[in-house]
């Protein structure tokens, strides 16, 4: 792995750690997200069903907002800018981030799930390590969404704009409350364009189903497309020359 | 004759319709102090990112060392940009270790001797473990130098190194400059103080995106015909003359 890669990285976890705020948000909403979720569904079988989906859901929702709004203030900062007139590549900074964020994903995906499957008694019938491969390939897509878009608002509040638009018509869309194939056609072939609906499909088949990652691998593909996708895009904003 | 470091040839950049930079061309020694002076908004950061490469010109030619302003040329280049860029909830030190590693001062041992020497150079070696978001609008200025120079560049840009700077520490900045053009490195250095420019091996007065007048602080003086002209007279004297020229046109 290229070292200024995982120069970045460290620098990412290190600003992460001292921003205790943050630190905070990744871990107390989620549990209390989870907790409302398990609170107020008596019924164990929609349990089941909604709380794997709630994983695939939070990495989304906090990787797109946190490299979104970390890569604003790059911007507007001039670090970014800083840096793109250092020996660093694209890829060492994209890289950088998803390496950072991604180890506070993880973390968080762990919390959520311990909680859930002990505490809430989710059903599990697969492996953790293969929730947190396929939690990642969510995560990579995430994050390059945020870094792409943070191109796109000026402020930290118009990166908030971008959350009713981008994430939430995919929670709603990606059969988080209600199968997707029960949902007009229309609805449906819209939701198959959209990543979270691969990502909430595969997580369940992988912790309710005891299926493995080999099974889901047509979820799989098309989140690591899009993740390849994305990572190019992301790369693409971060041109030296752009950032007039 | 010195060799030279920096060669830029009919240079022209725009924001939109705006000629930030106008059909310029300079030569730049190796080995001397080079000071960049105009009022605001005259194009001095603009020709200073396109230097560095952070801009891509519409027209023209920039050399440096011999090469074009890229990437992979970034190494041999040290950049402060006009504000400080800096990671405000990071320490002065690790702020300074991050661009060390960033340009490859991979030797754990060597890098932190080295770190330790900037951030006494720039005076902040009591604040070393303080987050730059609690550092005064000077400090934070010195901590951007620090991260300018940590690698021993021989081509370095700074951009109004010493805005913000009390004069004891504008004093030993210019010292420390100094030593390093007579190890060799070439400092481009924007201004709007006077001070700052009579400590310029060599001068270029920027109007408009263009160089108005170019020359030693001693020659810049010289023409305008007073024998105690300041260069602050010198200053005031080829915008004046600019504007007359431009109303004549
Ligand atoms: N990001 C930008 N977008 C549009 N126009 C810009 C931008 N940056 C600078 N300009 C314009 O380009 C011109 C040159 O600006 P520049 O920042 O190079 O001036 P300067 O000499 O560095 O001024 P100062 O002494 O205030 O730092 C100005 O007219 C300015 O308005
Ligand atoms: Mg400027």
């Amino acid at each position: 792995m290229p070292r200024n890669m995982l120069t970045i990285a460290n620098r990412i976890i290190n600003q992460l750690i001292r921003d205790r705020r943050t630190i905070g948000l990744l871990v107390f909403v989620p549990l209390v997200i989870a907790s409302l979720v398990g609170v107020s569904i008596p019924d164990k079988a929609l349990l089941d069903y909604i709380a794997p989906a709630i994983l695939a859901t939070l990495i989304l929702f906090f990787g797109f907002l946190l490299t979104g709004i970390s890569f604003l203030r790059e911007r507007s900062q001039g670090t970014l800018e800083r840096l793109l007139a250092a020996p660093v590549s694209r890829l060492d900074i994209v890289g950088g981030y998803l390496f950072g964020f991604l180890l506070f994903a993880l973390l968080q995906t762990m919390i959520i799930f311990f909680y859930m499957v002990y505490l809430l008694e989710v059903s599990f019938r697969g492996e953790l390590w293969q929730i947190l491969v396929f939690q990642v390939l969510i995560g990579i897509g995430a994050v390059c969404l945020g870094t792409f878009f943070s191109v796109f608002a000026r402020n930290e509040f118009q990166m908030m704009q971008f959350i009713p638009l981008i994430i939430v018509p995919q929670i709603f869309l990606c059969g988080l409350l209600w199968p997707v194939s029960q949902m007009p056609d229309y609805l449906q072939w819209i939701a198959k364009f959209l990543p979270l609906t691969y990502g909430v499909d595969g997580i369940r088949t992988l912790m309710l189903q005891g299926q493995n990652l080999l099974d889901i691998g047509r979820e799989v593909i098309i989140l690591a497309a899009y993740a390849v996708g994305l990572l190019i895009l992301a790369a693409l904003t971060l041109r030296r020359g752009t950032s007039a | 004759m010195n060799d030279v470091a920096i060669t830029v040839k009919n240079l022209v950049f725009n924001f939109g319709r705006l000629r930030a930079v106008d059909d310029l061309s300079l030569e730049i020694s190796a080995g001397t102090s080079f000071g960049l002076l105009g009022p605001n908004g005259s194009g001095k950061t603009t020709l200073i990112r396109l230097m560095v490469g952070l801009l891509k010109p519409a027209s023209g030619n920039i050399s440096c060392l011999g090469k074009p302003p890229t990437p992979s040329n970034a190494r041999n280049v040290g950049y402060m940009p006009q504000l400080p860029a800096l990671y405000a909830e990071l320490t002065v030190q690790q702020n300074i270790d991050f661009f060390a590693r960033i340009y490859g001062l991979r030797d754990k041992k060597k890098r932190t001797q080295r770190v330790d020497e900037v951030i006494k150079l720039v005076d902040l070696y009591s604040k070393r473990k303080t987050q730059v978001m609690k550092l005064s609008g000077g400090m934070k200025q010195r901590v951007s130098l620090g991260c300018a120079i940590i690698h021993q560049p021989p081509l370095i840009f700074l951009d109004e190194p010493t805005v913000g700077l009390d004069p004891e520490l504008r004093a030993r900045f210019w010292d420390y400059f100094e030593s390093l053009t007579r190890s060799g490195s070439t400092i481009i250095v924007s201004s709007h103080t006077m001070d700052d420019a009579a400590h310029c091996q060599k001068l270029a007065f920027l109007r408009g995106g263009r160089v108005i007048a170019l020359g030693s602080p001693a020659e810049l003086r010289a023409a305008t015909g007073t024998a105690e002209a300041t260069m602050e007279d010198a200053f005031l004297y080829y915008i004046k003359r600019g504007e007359v020229k431009e109303n004549a046109a």
